[in-house]
């Protein structure tokens, strides 16, 4: 009896620990307000404006505590969230005047109605998936969560705990993003829910159902993101993605790509957020780099003359975010950047075929490759590429270019390898189908050419 | 509307629709997908880490912290190992957690002679490694005695 109310009490406080350390995340739009209350963002619609400044606010935090780190100064809740504030309050003063017209409000149609209805009930199933224990990343428990509990009981990023040889496997160089953010709510909530660290899965699908409807092309924008957000949901569940650093790193790139391709695209303010949402992805994961780096390469090739000022805002951020996490790494003496699979031009090219065959053979067994599968068959039906389409078309070119390239590193069986990782790291390409078909249905425009950029202060 | 603008419309609905269909029907709906699961294992691809993650859940009441853990299998299998060892990591903070195996390959016992504590995923060890602390479905949680047990011997 006594040792059941104990368990009882047990579960009772988990309860609230996870409770207070998703509502943590919850708050993060706090630390970006200052930036989305600017009257430049004021043509997105105030669910997309909330979580964008939830991402960016996440972005900046995680910036403040890796700064924190290289000052030798030790995490404090209040300190480093304020900093967040002031980053993002400095960042404001850099839009200067720049004001936009709120969006007309268009009635729902039926259309609207059932793709929220979709959205909700791939988000819904998510949830299910993750608190049923069906898609629990073992990854979270290895490293992301690990490091993250360990961070925050020593308030910084604990280079003795990565320096102890048994640890190595906790891929060391990989950047802060994730570990600070979770870090961040564990300092909050007292200490790290493994079970609720599972219910960012959801929580972040839910945050994409919420603002990407904004950000894609009107027509149809919900119905499109419907679509990304069932990809999302069910390569999640098959692919085991909750808890690790896959949804946040698919919920920065996916609202980075939303405001390239938007009609905003040209303005000052949107390339800065996409900036800052594009570090966030940098800094999140290692495939966040040849994201970043091919989608801005892409706009920039689209964008009018003069390119310098777009391509500051866009890649400053990047540079500065993990200049900062390099920075750390090499004054440590813990790395001096990413740690691939061998030298750069060390290839097995005897072996493409057979890597091929192993990412086809990964992709059909998450979710017999309908996560791909569909976006690929829908894509026709928005009409032949054009305009802002080649973004995310580009970007997917790119990134599945990137993926193959470094499956051909590695001098050992690499089926292992592929199999584990390939649904993961391919959940990018799926959502990217689904930005360039919903770009492309939006019509004829070509958006990062057809307004003036107004420069920044 | 004409026909093919309303296709163009409705096939990412529809789209949308067969992959929450599929979504929602990969869910373990058999295996009770109300209930509350055991460990966040419980119904995942890596459900074989469950008991696992369960036992060093449980061992954290009875192990204190700054203590010396090692974590190991019965019978010794060094790749389950490989695994306990990064989940004692994780699942008990405070304490300084000892390899009985890396990538694999089993550590000599000087790696983690000086553990105080050990948690025995699986059968309860013949040889007891000294005081019983914990017993669970999925093993159990040990004090040792000083001067090492029969588990100091290299794993096969």
């Amino acid at each position: 009896m006594a040792a059941s109310a104990r368990r009882r009490r047990v579960a009772a406080a988990g309860a609230l620990t996870g409770a207070l350390w998703l509502a943590t995340m919850c708050l993060l739009p706090l630390c970006g307000f200052p930036l989305l209350s600017h009257p430049a963002f004021r043509s997105l619609t105030i669910p997309s404006r909330v979580v964008l400044s939830g991402a960016a606010g996440a972005v900046l935090l995680s910036a403040a505590m890796t700064g924190s780190v290289l000052l030798d100064l030790h995490w404090n809740e209040s300190l480093v969230a304020g900093a967040a504030v002031l980053l993002a309050c400095g960042l404001r003063l850099l839009l200067g005047k720049e004001r936009a017209q709120p969006p007309s409000a268009e009635p729902a149609d039926r259309l609207t109605v059932a793709a929220h209805a979709l959205s909700a009930a791939a988000v819904a199933i998510a949830y299910l998936g993750a608190r049923s224990g069906s898609a629990t990343s073992p990854d979270l428990v290895f490293f992301w969560g690990a490091k993250a509990q360990q961070f925050a009981a020593a308030r910084t990023i604990d280079v003795t705990f990565l320096e102890n040889a048994f640890h190595r496997y906790m891929h060391l160089y990989y950047p802060p993003f994730v570990t600070n953010v979770y870090a961040f709510a564990t300092m909050a909530a007292g200490r790290f829910p493994w079970t609720a660290a599972v219910l960012t899965f959801p929580l972040l699908l839910a945050a994409l159902a919420i603002g990407l409807p904004g950000l894609l092309p009107r027509r149809a924008a919900a119905a499109w993101s419907a679509l990304a957000v069932a990809a999302i949901a069910y390569a999640g569940i098959a692919a085991d993605v909750a808890g690790n650093g896959e949804m946040p790193l698919l919920l920065l790139e996916t609202l980075a790509v939303a405001l390239l391709v938007s009609p905003d695209a040209s303005r000052a303010s949107t390339q800065l957020l996409a900036g800052i949402l594009l570090a966030g992805a940098v800094t999140a994961k290692v495939e966040g780099l040849p994201f970043a780096l091919a989608a801005c390469a892409v706009f920039l090739v689209r964008a009018r003359r003069p390119r310098a000022p777009a391509a500051a805002r866009l890649l400053l951020p990047l540079v500065v975010c993990l200049g900062a996490w390099f920075f750390f790494g090499a004054t440590r003496r813990l790395f001096y950047g990413y740690a691939g699979e061998g030298r750069m031009l060390d290839l097995y090219p005897a072996r493409l075929a057979t890597v091929l065959r192993l990412v086809g053979a990964a992709l059909a067994s998450t979710g017999y490759a309908l996560p791909w599968l569909v976006p690929l068959a829908v894509l026709p039906f928005a009409g032949r590429p054009r305009g802002a389409a080649w973004i995310p078309l580009g970007t997917a070119a790119a990134l599945t270019g990137f993926f193959v390239f470094t499956y051909l590193h590695r001098a050992e069986d690499p089926t292992l390898w592929i199999t584990w990782s390939a649904p993961r790291i391919f959940m990018s390409v799926a959502m990217l189908l689904v930005i360039a078909a919903a770009s492309n249905a939006s019509g004829p425009s070509t958006p990062t050419r057809s307004r003036a950029a107004p420069s920044p202060r | 509307m004409p026909l093919r603008q309303s296709v163009r419309l409705a096939a990412p609905l529809f789209g949308a629709a067969v992959l929450v269909a599929f979504a929602a029907a990969s869910l373990p709906w058999k295996s009770g997908v109300f209930a509350r699961p055991r460990t966040p294992f419980d119904r995942s691809a890596a459900s074989s880490v469950a008991p696992g993650f369960a036992l060093l859940r449980a061992a954290a009441d009875v192990i204190p912290a700054g203590a010396v853990v090692v974590a190991r299998t019965e019978p010794r299998d060094p790749v389950h190992e490989t695994y306990l060892h990064r989940f004692a990591l994780a699942l008990l903070p405070g304490r300084e957690v000892l390899p009985a195996a890396y990538y694999g390959q089993a550590t000599p016992p000087e790696v983690w002679g000086r553990a105080e504590y050990v948690v025995v995923v699986g059968a309860r060890p013949a040889d007891p490694p000294g005081t019983l602390l914990k017993e669970t479905g999925e093993g159990s949680v040990w004090r040792r005695r000083p001067g090492g047990d029969e588990s100091q011997r290299q794993a096969p």
